[in-house]
């Protein structure tokens, strides 16, 4: 369970603070997940979660985040980085090998997991993630969507209770956008693992995620169920966070009094609706 | 293509232990070195790229070997001048231009240049960075941190290469012109670049080394690693083998 009360951070060579006054309790198998415009701090948000913000970054940090009861400042990274595991945003420079097994070993062999036991838990990562046939392969001759899979891998490996990702899907194409919201979802229903995913795909967010986190300028606008949020699309739309076409046209339906059900956010959703609307059954 | 990266396969080279690749690339290296006969420069050649082409890495071998040449090139020229012992083989009106001495001594120069970075050069296609380093760590006791080092840069390099094209391709977009011929023009227009790329680059090393601490690297120590690189029969004759041809080369050739 991660506690973040009234946190403000402020990178050392900034004029304002990237996180203002952020207070948000993440429960165990939860999936939340984090949206903003670009800039909103996001990824500090995410890095203030595990530690890496204040013990890797400079600058001024106000508040708290404790990890089951352990106040982050207070401890070293490496008390509760295995708890809380990060898969960062620029999904190149955070590997450490050129091949996909030594990339998923390095943390088994950094924390000391016993030789008869590493080979097995390599395995099992392999196989949660579906990458086993690319155990040998060089990462660099990786899609998007294979390394992608292989960051997660190399982090589940350690067996975290929380499992943080920074946009993990942004370069990704739609379908493997999906494949990777599906087996994060797989990942918290079957082994209870809490995922916090930051994310700007509005659509799968309302798809897959228990919660829904917005940011804007740092400062935390909602939190909330996904369905809730997704009400107030003006609020969405001053921020200039992108939200699904249909969801913007159930909202000016209902504005007009035209459609009383809730924001759709799938085309078959849309057109059910439409026809509703119109009177006009299939 | 890339000429260093490693070319993934189960041969008689690719199954060596780490540390022998290492050694034997140097030893045979040393050998050419020590060789003093055009034709053994070239017979060093021929069988190095026959070794590599039995471990079915002959295109690679040939293309290394071409590009080697063109290195070899420049020093056969520069040696050609430089070099006036021996009688006169091409002279201008009173002028000397080359000597027999200079003709050979350029030859044999840059032939060995060849034949020297050849085996080093393929060390790379056969050996994962990842293995070397990791053998270096557990068998010659090299600090992990070192080896970290060593092959963090070799990923890095491909990395920055990407950088650069992109913002290479960024620069075009706004309408810079990297075609140019002129090294002068190109140099202006490259220089600019160096600025961001420097920055990102700097960033990455250090997210790069946030998601290693992340991930327990100071707790690391030598006995860490899982992969155990063992020496086996033909580790030793592969020694064996090279330290004759060191010897052979040193006293006959
Ligand atoms: N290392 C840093 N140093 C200084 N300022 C930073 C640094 N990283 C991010 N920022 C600033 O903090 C704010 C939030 O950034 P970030 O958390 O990366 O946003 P997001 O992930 O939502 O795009 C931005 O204004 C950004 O410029
Ligand atoms: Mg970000």
């Amino acid at each position: 369970m991660i506690v973040a009360d009234h946190v403000t951070f402020q990178y050392a060579d900034s004029s304002d603070p990237a996180l203002k006054d952020i207070s948000l309790k993440i429960g165990d198998r939860d999936f939340i997940g984090i949206t903003g415009t670009s800039g909103a701090g996001k990824s500090t948000l995410a890095m203030a979660l595990n530690g890496v913000i204040p013990h890797e970054f400079k600058g001024d940090f106000y508040g708290s985040v404790k990890i089951d009861g352990m106040d982050t400042v207070e401890h070293q990274v490496e008390d509760f980085c295995r708890k809380v595991g990060e898969v960062f945003q620029d999904i190149d420079s955070q590997m450490v090998a050129s091949v996909v097994e030594d990339e998923i070993l390095f943390g088994l062999e950094n924390f000391g997991v016993s030789h008869e036991e590493i080979g097995a838990r390599l395995e099992k990562a392999l196989d949660d993630l579906g990458i086993a046939e690319l155990r040998t392969r060089e990462i660099s001759s990786l899609s998007g969507g294979q390394k992608q899979k292989v960051a997660i891998a190399a982090i589940l490996a350690l067996e975290p209770q929380i499992l943080v990702l920074d946009e993990p899907t942004g370069e990704l194409d739609p379908e493997s956008s999906r494949e990777i919201f599906g087996l994060l979802r797989k990942l918290n229903e079957e082994k209870g693992i809490t995922i916090v995913i930051v994310e700007q795909k509005i659509k799968l967010l309302c798809e897959y995620v228990k919660r829904l986190v917005v940011l804007d300028k740092g400062s935390l606008v909602f939190d909330d169920v996904p369905g809730e949020v997704i009400t107030h699309i003006d609020m969405f739309k001053t921020l200039g966070i992108n939200v699904p076409p249909v969801a913007e046209l159930s909202h000016l339906l209902r504005l007009d009094g035209l459609w009383n059900g809730g924001i759709t956010l799938t085309v078959t959703e849309a057109e059910k609706m439409v026809r509703e609307v119109l009177h006009d059954p299939v | 293509m890339n000429l260093l990266n490693y070319v993934p396969g189960n041969s008689f080279l690719h199954r060596l232990n780490p540390i022998t690749k290492l050694a034997a690339a140097f030893l045979y290296g040393i050998a050419c070195i020590l060789c003093d006969s055009i034709w053994m420069e070239l017979a060093f050649i021929v069988l190095m790229i026959a070794i590599c082409a039995a471990a079915g890495l002959g295109t690679r071998a040939l293309r290394l070997t071409r590009n080697l040449l063109i290195l070899g090139l420049f020093m056969f020229v520069l040696q050609l001048f430089f070099v006036r012992t021996g009688e006169a083989l091409v002279t201008i009106g009173h002028f000397v231009l080359i000597t027999t001495g200079g003709l050979t001594s350029a030859l044999l120069l840059s032939l060995r240049v060849v034949a020297t970075m050849l085996p080093l050069m393929l060390l790379f296609a056969i050996t994962p960075m990842n293995d070397l380093c990791n053998a270096l760590v557990k068998k010659a006791h090299l600090p992990y941190r070192y080896a970290f080092i060593i092959t963090t840069a070799f990923r890095f390099v491909p990395l920055f290469s990407t950088e650069f094209h992109e913002i290479q391709d960024a620069q075009k977009a706004r309408g810079v012109d990297f075609e140019t011929k002129n090294i002068l023009r190109k140099m202006q227009l490259v220089a600019p670049l160096c600025v961001p790329l420097l920055v990102s680059s700097l960033e990455k090393v250090n997210s790069s080394a946030i998601s290693a601490e992340m991930r327990g690297f100071h707790l690391r120590s030598r006995q860490s690693g899982y992969k155990e690189y063992p020496f086996t029969g033909s580790d030793l004759l592969v020694f064996v083998l090279l330290l004759a041809l060191v010897a052979f080369s040193a006293v006959f050739l």
